[in-house]
């Protein structure tokens, strides 16, 4: 298994905003989502998923709303809202830009 | 984008701060169970070791929860409440500082928004009519002189007839008294008469009834009444059936037809109304006020019609000018018509509407404002250097705090806290003060002469004031010792046991302590001149005695009603009964007659004409007239220097005579003796004898240098007008006898009214303004020292005790108490003279800005200022000398074990 690598600053909302996509899930959820899609490469300390969560909740990015787990445990689900939507297509792209480039710098050959 | 959204999550958060909590420990805790569940099923852990395993990789719950508050934005509040608290049991700890402070800035704060509510409605606030910005007030230019107000019932028609500016234009009269027939009684009320666009022009909207239109406003017209809002609720009940009553004004039934709002006082900011009739129908009063093209009693504004902008009237009205002019030209000397035909009409800005008050009280008003600012500064720097003493021992405190890594914004943030928490109570405490304060300024200026009438419910401007004075407050209180003690705090008091060591010197606080005094000083100066102004004022020589003397108004009916008529010849026959009859009470020792009494109600203002080379001429010929009865200037005690007094012989149908006072010698005749000559009046023919010589006096009122006066018998009064006032001298106190005055004058005639006041009160009630503005002064600048001298001794105490080692050393070393007491004084002296000297320095600068309101003395008067500085450098040293001695005391045992 490769040693896990530090996330880049600001990564975590982008990985964060992109789990929820993929469906309402509870905070551990968005955990186990990351680090499915991710497949494990990316070493988060659980509980900073925490402020995260909530500062996202805060921009009105996401919506919240308290449920019954599959283990049948009250949760807080999370949802995107329209503006987390659009968030996350802008960061996408963003983000999909500067890899390019930073992929086509690190590949130029001496001539 | 998301601030709606941030706003009303963080509005969420704090409303609903305790669900929260548990949401968040809710949350985290089925994180951390989930976890555990998960390592069970998938690592075979036993429960207890998962749970375990779980928390670890979960890291540091607390910090996680703390970080999501602040996601939320909490923090800031959460540190506030904190701070608050912490404020709160630091003052709870030290109670009498605490009040103090609060009392000094509730007094400050109070004090400032008083004056400031009376200005705001004296002076700042527009008229509470409809777009009262675009109101245009009339005024008359002649050459060389400031332009008028006032203008002539055949002048203001002129205007009406043929201006081609307004929209609407109006005039309206100051109130004026009228008698009110009220039951058996007769009392006065305040009229105005108004023309017939004056309501529409305004855009005021009857409560009940209807008020004056045009058509009420032609000549001729029947007499109707719209009443003052107050005088509705007082008179009538607020009752709708006022409506169709009649009021008996001046002895005539006048039909009520509307009430107006509330809010509507008139134009005439100061005094309100109590009912207002059209113009029209003061003609039944005295057909003059209609006619005469010499009585100036009227003012006139417009509304401009849309799209006329300020030059247009200004042109539009020069052009019209002499036509105007020329349709209300008065009877008068050739010389004077062609002047009158060369006044223009000019205008200005009239939204803030009329008022006399804001000519007379913007001085008055703008000085005590200053006053009271320098008070609340005073006091506000008191509590900043006791703040700065405090932090200052706190300095291991916020050392330590910092250490343990808090910022310097945030202790600033909690220094600030506490002046915030200090401010805005002092503040709240201080509307009260205000709300107190106010009505009482008003109601100190009001003379029975002048009624003084100010709407002061606190508008915009003035909590915008106040809220500025508090931040301002706040500022000054907690910033400077806040940012002062923090800086020092981290650098220096970690590396030694004893930072506050380094304080003694305290170089800020004595910095303080310095401007207090400049400031105090000023003040000083400022209230000495005005209280030595006052002193002036009431200890002049005004000609005459004003002790033991009463006057007595009895003011004839002015139009009978039915069967009270007084005409002429009869009114003569009831006044000379009158002075009879008064002269018999016991008690009274001289009674006379005059047509007015110095510094009354009345004034008769005219020129005379002096067969002399180089005697007077025109406007510059003019002097004041009285008539008096024989035994006036007996009565008053003005000294007769020459010739004769009136006599029985000086009737109606006797040669004209005069009695002149000094000044009109000097002015008229150059100084060569006046008696036995010659005068004419202008307008009146026939010349007059000068018969006697008396001593200057005042006239209108007593800042007045004495003027030129000429003295006519009360008996050559022209038929139109009464010498209704009496002038009498007693031999008991004057009081006692206003009862037994005021049945003599009932016996006489049912309708004539009477008011009753010593010449002592009237001359006080003119001096009234100068009183209020110099106790106020004196007040304030008492208070002034008083705040500073505290000031200065808790700074001086705070030094002595923080050096009571070094004291102590001295002492034990041989040092005697006087070298002490002189190295502590010595400090002191350095900082009290700095604050002199700049104290000096502004008061020489700024005290020119109260000569307008000075009497008697030049603004920089050097006994005021040699006065104040040495009071001020005494109570210094009194102040300073109590912690001085303690200096002296120190036990050198007790000092030097503490170190």
């Amino acid at each position: 298994v490769a040693p896990e690598a530090e996330l880049l600053p600001g990564t975590l909302d982008l990985l964060i905003l992109k789990a929820v996509s993929l469906g309402a899930h509870h905070g551990y959820g968005v955990l186990l989502r990351i680090e499915q899609i991710t497949g494990g490469a990316l070493a988060i300390e659980q509980g900073a998923l925490y402020p995260a969560l909530y500062r996202l909740e805060h921009q009105g990015l996401l919506d919240t709303e308290w449920g019954i787990s599959d283990n049948n445990r009250k949760a807080k689900f999370y949802t995107l809202t329209a503006a987390g939507r659009k968030r996350l297509k802008a960061e996408t792209d963003r983000w999909q830009r500067i890899a390019l480039a930073i992929n086509t710098a690190l590949r130029a050959q001496e001539a | 984008m998301g601030l709606v959204a941030r706003a009303r999550s963080f509005w969420r958060s704090v409303v609903h701060r305790s669900s929260l909590e548990q949401a968040l420990a809710d949350e985290l805790q089925f994180h951390i169970a989930a976890r555990a569940d998960d390592l069970v099923a998938r690592r075979g852990l036993s429960p207890g070791e998962a749970l375990r395993a779980a928390r670890l990789e979960f890291g540091s719950v607390e910090r996680y929860k703390e970080e999501s508050r602040q996601s939320l934005g909490l923090r800031l509040i959460d540190e506030a409440r904190a701070d608050m608290r912490y404020a709160a049991r630091t003052f709870a700890r030290s109670k009498a500082f605490t009040a103090a402070a609060v009392a000094t800035l509730a007094l400050g704060i109070g004090a400032t928004t008083a004056i400031f509510s009376v200005i705001d409605a004296v002076i700042l606030r527009l008229l509470p009519v409809q777009r009262p910005e675009e109101l245009v007030r009339l005024l008359v230019q002649r050459t060389g002189r400031p332009a008028g107000y006032s203008f002539t019932n055949p002048l203001w028609e002129a205007i009406r007839d043929q201006q081609d500016v307004f929209s609407t234009a109006f005039a309206w009269s100051a109130p004026t008294e009228f008698l009110l027939t009220d039951g058996p009684a007769t009392r006065s009320i305040q009229g105005i008469v108004v023309s017939g666009d004056f309501f529409q022009g305004l855009g005021i909207a009857p409560e009940l009834g209807r008020l004056v239109a045009n058509v009420d406003d032609h000549r001729g017209c029947r007499p109707l009444a719209v009443l003052g809002h107050r005088f509705w609720r007082t008179q009538f009940a607020a009752s709708p059936s006022a409506i169709g009553n009649a009021v008996i004004l001046n002895g005539r039934p006048v039909e009520v037809i509307g009430v107006t709002g509330p809010e509507f006082h008139g134009i005439n900011v100061g005094r309100t109304f109590d009912v207002a009739l059209p113009l029209c129908a003061s003609a039944l009063f005295d057909p003059q006020n209609v006619e005469s093209r010499g009585r100036w009693w009227l003012s006139v504004m417009g509304r401009p019609r849309p799209g006329v902008l300020p030059d247009h009237i200004t042109a539009s009205l020069g052009v019209l000018s002499p036509r105007i002019m020329a349709t209300a030209l008065p009877p008068a000397s050739p010389a004077a018509q062609q002047e009158f035909l060369t006044r223009t009409l000019v205008s200005e800005p009239g939204g803030g509407g009329a008022s006399d008050l804001r000519r007379d009280f913007r001085d008055p008003l703008n000085v005590l404002m200053v006053i009271v600012a320098i008070v609340l500064l005073v006091g506000a720097a008191n509590i900043a250097s006791l703040m700065l003493a405090r932090a200052t021992t706190r300095g291991r405190e916020f050392a330590t705090r910092y250490a343990l890594g808090g910022s310097r914004s945030r202790l600033v943030r909690q220094l600030l806290t506490e002046s915030a928490l200090l401010s805005c109570a002092g503040a709240a405490l201080g509307l009260l003060f205000a709300r107190w304060g106010a009505p009482l300024l008003v109601r100190s200026l009001s003379t029975a002469n002048n009624p003084i009438y100010v709407d002061l419910a606190f508008d915009r401007r003035v909590l915008a004031f106040v809220t500025t004075v508090t931040i301002a407050t706040v500022l000054i209180v907690g910033l400077m010792p806040a940012l002062r003690s923090t800086r020092t705090a981290l650098i220096e008091s970690m590396k030694t046991r004893s930072a506050d060591l380094d304080w003694p010197r305290f170089r800020l606080g004595k910095l303080i302590i310095a401007g207090q005094v400049a400031l105090s000083l000023v003040l000083l100066i400022g209230g000495g001149l005005l209280l030595r102004t006052f002193v002036k004022l009431v200890s002049l020589d005004l000609g005459f005695d004003r002790n033991n003397v009463l006057v007595v108004s009895a003011r004839p009916p002015r139009v009978g009603a039915e069967g009270t008529t007084l005409p002429p010849a009869a009114r003569t026959a009831a006044y000379n009964d009158i002075a009879a009859r008064l002269r018999s009470i016991p008690g009274v020792v001289s009674v006379a007659r005059a047509f007015t009494t110095p510094v009354g109600d009345d004034n008769w203002y005219s020129s005379i004409h002096a067969d002399l080379p180089n005697a007077p001429e025109g406007d510059a010929a003019a002097c004041y007239f009285n008539f008096v009865a024989p035994g006036y200037f007996a009565t008053l005690r003005t000294p007769l220097l020459g010739g004769r007094d009136f006599s029985e012989h000086d009737a109606a149908t006797a040669p004209a005579v005069a009695i002149v006072n000094e000044a009109l010698a000097r002015k008229f005749f150059s100084g060569s003796n006046a008696l036995g000559r010659h005068f004419t009046r202008s307008g009146v023919p026939g010349d007059v004898e000068i018969v006697g010589i008396v001593a200057d006096s005042k006239y209108e009122s007593v800042r007045q240098t004495s003027p030129a006066t000429a003295f006519f018998a009360a008996a050559q009064l022209p038929p139109d007008r009464t010498a209704d006032e009496f002038v009498l001298r007693t031999a008991v106190t004057p009081t006692a006898v206003i009862h037994a005055v005021g049945q003599t004058v009932a016996e006489v005639h049912q309708d004539i009214s009477v008011t009753v006041r010593t010449l002592a009160e009237q001359i006080d009630d003119d001096l009234v303004q100068e009183r209020l503005v110099a106790t106020l002064a004196g007040f304030f600048g008492a208070l002034a020292l008083l705040l500073s001298m505290i000031g200065l001794y808790g700074v001086l105490s705070y030094l002595v005790s923080k050096r009571q080692i070094e004291f102590g050393v001295r002492i034990a070393l041989g040092a005697q108490p006087a070298s002490v007491m002189r190295l502590v004084l010595s400090e002191m002296a350095v900082v009290l003279a700095g604050g002199l000297v700049t104290g000096l320095a502004i008061a020489f600068v700024t005290v020119t800005l109260l000569k307008g309101m000075l009497f008697g003395l030049e603004p920089r008067d050097a006994a005021t200022m040699i006065t104040a500085v040495a009071l001020l450098a005494a109570m210094a040293l009194l102040a300073a000398y109590l912690p001085a001695r303690r200096a002296t005391r120190v036990d050198p045992m007790i000092a030097l074990r503490s170190e």
